[in-house]
């Protein structure tokens, strides 16, 4: 068997580069793409989580997928999920409670995890607001993070390729949606490239980081102290040069939320940039509600009929 | 999981899932794509079967007119059946009482004639006898004379002769001075005796006559009946009719009548008959077409009765309008209907032509004028008897608008059921179940209000600030412009950044959800959840000078029913 050719490692399909090389035999463990970690019927779908070697984290990723009953007839439409700081794959997809509207709407839900694991960078593990379990959705720039920390092209690129690869999905119908960082990353994802998705949420995002304690600490890690690389993924600064492309944004904001308080999450600044530049939002502060995810629970159906109204047209 | 491009085609039922309309069968898709179907037209199976049901039922209701026309023909053949012998039995009758009348004369006159006759006759021979008898004696005397005459001759002795001749001719002297009466007595011949049929002939002639044949004409009276006014007050009105039938007109409709009759012939005139009582059909009804209402699936007429005195009952009748046409086809006909009004189901996404009929025990009136109705969406108007004075209804009576404001609460004259501090104005009441949808248009600084309300919502307070109405708010304030979602006075904490021009509100009874959307951008801006304990009214407010424009009987756009 001739060796593995270093052209594997870039980021490209590595069936397009096998069958372009001639390989013949190809070496299970980093070609079988997907491993299925679990599987649970749910509302006569599957809540599946898989495994795969990620090409841009450069480690095994999980990520937690929702299958409706509508996927074993038909192609389905992707809603992408992103937590918030310290989640994984898990919290969404045992928290939530967004299956049954998943199901009845007919989306598949995928939820990444919010970093690379098990890479051995020292200083990941020091705090639950940088390193692990933080990716903040950017490609870092800074060492030690530059190499595995390219979670933005990981959800942007890598995921997508993933799931429509291997699952009923039609890859023109894409929506993205977080809480907090992941609120964070929907946003900043949907700025940055518009037309991607048909349509955007998110759950008490931060949507100022370059302001916040938060943003100061990762972008600064992450990217150094360039600010023109942190204005780059930062939503409020994205949305004065979005152009005039059809987004319908929707935000639920606890209004007991202990990190809107503490000046973490900054809508107010998103939604003054929003109103000057005549991005429809609709911002929502709900009296009572906390960060948690009993607060993403109670709105989650909401914000799948947001998203299926788009998906589904 | 597998993924083959081609899985959508794998279906593993054979079953059809479409139907074709060019060869009027049902297909599956699969032969529409690829297949002989492909350059024909298909729909859904559920519009095939509709189309068919539709075909049926009208065949069907043809079927029921026809049955209904035979079996009154029917019942018709039946009556004059038992007339026609009814009418024989009665000419029989009369045809032998008169004959028999006749018969009886006729021997009568026969019997008396024959009498007469035989009185002539003996009259006649008696006559005869005495004058044969009379006759007689002068022939014996005449003889005895002639005897006599010759005895004379014979006799020699002179003076004798002379004695004799002088007695005898003495005797022929008075004799011959006797005037003979030669002349006959009696005529062979009997008089001419014609039985006079004078009678006989009127006798004849009636039996070929009913009986009342002498009648000259009859009078027809009639006169109004009410329980009002006393029925010595009334006129009463009267034709002369030469037929035994006669047709009234010029009455009042939905009013009882008492007729009556009278023969009248050259003796004078009969008692008059016994008092038939009719009622006469009602007037139309007149189609109340400006409140009338409709949504995609019902709708409710009103109308007023176009009778001063109640009627029994009134009858809706459809037509359901296809390209135009069929306006006079009656589709379905609702009957028994006690108030002027009715709430009809209906088709969406069609035209009908609806009207009214009262009905009493003279039969049914004429149709009313129709009012035309589209089920495209939900129609309400605007209840410009809730308006607030200073507020003002357009004409296209869809445009609302306010001038200056001084102050709202001032002492303008207002009405029991208007608005007297929020510049507000309902529209009627949707009073069907589903969903509906209507649309305002503002201008960008427009501050206003717009929702639903309960009937009994407060004439003095404001939209949103009791627990009888829900409304969007909008006003601007010097730094931004502020939406509120007002229920009972409190709103959720909502901002929104693109100010919508057009709102799309959409209420769902079955849901019980009230949403509003940016039309422009199809954005949903907010949903009340709030179970509707009764039908609700649309409502609208200014709070600064301005217009709103409203829309309906229109569908939402196929975004916002998705929601």
């Amino acid at each position: 068997m001739s060796a593995i050719p270093q052209q594997l490692h870039l980021r490209t399909d590595y069936n397009l580069t096998l069958a372009a090389l001639g390989a013949e035999t190809p070496a299970p463990a980093k070609i079988m793409a997907l491993k299925q970690i679990s599987s649970n019927k749910c509302f006569n779908g599957f809540q599946k989580v898989f495994e795969h070697d990620s090409v841009e984290l450069k480690c095994k990723m999980k990520f937690g997928i929702y299958l409706p009953p509508k996927a074993e007839s038909g192609k389905c439409a992707v809603l992408y999920w992103l937590s918030g700081l310290t989640c994984t794959e898990q919290n969404f997809i045992t928290k939530a409670g967004f299956h049954q509207a998943a199901a009845e709407h007919g989306l598949i839900i995928v939820a990444p995890d919010t970093s690379p694991r098990g890479c051995n960078i020292e200083g990941e593990d020091e705090s639950w607001d940088f390193g692990t379990g933080a990716g903040f959705y950017v490609d870092a720039t800074e060492e030690p993070w530059k190499t595995n920390y390219r979670t933005y092209s990981y959800i942007k690129d890598e995921l997508p390729k993933l799931i429509n690869a291997n699952f009923p999905t039609d890859p023109e119908r894409m929506s993205i949606f977080g809480h907090s960082m992941g609120g964070h990353g929907a946003l900043i994802l949907a700025l940055k490239n518009p037309g991607k998705y048909k349509s955007v949420s998110a759950f008490a995002p931060i949507c100022n980081p370059i302001q916040c304690p938060w943003g100061k600490k990762a972008f600064g890690g992450y990217l150094g102290s360039d600010l023109s690389k942190w204005e780059a993924y930062d939503a409020t600064h994205l949305v004065k040069s979005y152009p005039d492309s059809h987004l319908d944004i929707l935000i639920d904001q606890g209004k007991d939320d202990q990190f809107l308080s503490a000046g973490q999450l900054l809508p107010d600044n998103f939604i003054a940039a929003c109103t000057e530049q005549k991005i429809p939002v609709v911002f929502r502060l709900q009296q009572g509600y906390d960060h948690s995810y009993f607060f993403i629970a109670t709105f989650v159906n909401d914000h799948i009929r947001h998203h299926a109204k788009y998906l589904n047209a | 999981m597998q993924n083959e491009p081609t899985c959508e085609l794998n279906s593993k039922e054979e079953a059809a899932d479409i139907y074709c309309s060019t060869c009027k069968t049902p297909i599956r898709a699969f032969d529409k794509l690829f297949g002989n179907h492909k350059d024909h037209e298909v729909t859904e199976l559920t519009n095939a079967a509709e189309i068919a049901k539709e075909e049926v039922h009208k065949n069907m209701c043809k079927l029921e007119e026809q049955i209904g026309q035979m079996e009154n023909v029917a019942s018709h053949l039946e009556e004059i059946f038992i007339t026609v012998e009814e009418n024989f039995g009665r000419q029989e009758q009369n045809f032998e009482m008169r004959c028999n009348d006749v018969m009886q004369t006729l021997a009568q006159r026969y019997e008396e004639k024959l009498q007469d006759l035989g009185e002539e006759k003996k009259l006649k021979l008696e006559a005869l006898y005495g004058q044969l008898v009379s006759c007689g004696k002068d022939l014996d005397t005449c003889k005895d004379l002639m005897e006599t005459i010759q005895e004379l001759c014979m006799e020699n002795k002179k003076v004798d002769f002379i004695k004799a001749a002088v007695a005898l001719v003495d005797r022929l002297e008075k004799f011959l001075k006797k005037d003979l009466d030669l002349e006959l007595s009696t005529l062979p011949d009997f008089e001419d005796r014609a039985i006079d049929f004078s009678d006989m002939e009127q006798l004849m002639d009636s039996i070929n006559t009913v009986p009342d044949d002498s009648i000259e004409c009859y009078q027809l009276y009639y006169k109004q009946v009410s329980d009002d006014t006393p029925s010595e007050e009334q006129a009463e009105l009267m034709t002369k009719v030469k037929e035994t039938y006669h047709t009234v007109t010029h009455l009042v409709p939905n009013t009882q009548y008492e007729f009556w009759v009278s023969a009248l012939n050259a003796s004078g005139i009969s008692p008059a008959s016994e008092r038939a009582v009719y009622v006469t059909a009602p007037s139309p009804p007149i189609i109340k077409s400006q409140e009338s209402q409709s949504c995609e699936n019902a709708a409710l007429i009103c109308w007023e009765s176009g009778n001063i005195n109640p009627v029994e009952s009134y009858t809706v009748e459809l037509s359901k309008v296809t390209n135009g046409e069929n306006g006079d086809v009656i589709t379905e006909s609702i009957v028994g209907i006690p108030n002027c009004e009715a709430l009809i189901q209906l088709q969406p996404r069609h035209s009908y032509l609806i009207s009214v009929r009262a009905v009493n025990m003279g039969g049914s009136s004429e149709r009313s004028e129709p009012v035309s109705i589209h089920t495209t969406g939900t129609y309400f108007y605007l209840n410009e008897d809730s308006a607030h004075p200073l507020l003002s209804v357009l004409e296209d009576g869809f445009t609302i608008a306010c001038s200056e404001i001084e102050n709202p609460e001032c002492d303008l004259p207002s009405r029991d059921n208007s608005f007297t501090r929020c510049i507000a104005i309902l529209g009627s009441m949707i009073p069907f179940q589903g969903k509906h949808y209507w649309e305002v248009e503002v201008e960008e600084d427009m501050e206003y209000r717009v929702g639903v309300a309960y009937e009994n919502t407060h004439r003095q307070g404001y939209l949103g600030a009791n627990n009888s109405s829900w409304c969007l708010r909008h006003i601007v304030t010097p730094s931004r412009h502020k939406y509120e979602f007002l229920h009972s006075g409190t709103t959720p904490d909502i901002r929104i950044t693109v100010p919508p021009k057009r709102i799309g509100i959409l209420l769902d009874y079955d849901n019980w959800k009230l949403s509003f959307f940016n039309l422009d951008i199809a954005q949903h801006l907010y949903t009340f959840n709030s179970h509707f304990q009764h039908y609700v009214h649309p409502c609208f407010a200014l709070e600064r000078p301005g217009f709103m424009r409203i829309h309906n009987g229109i569908a939402a756009p196929t975004s916002i029913a998705l929601s």
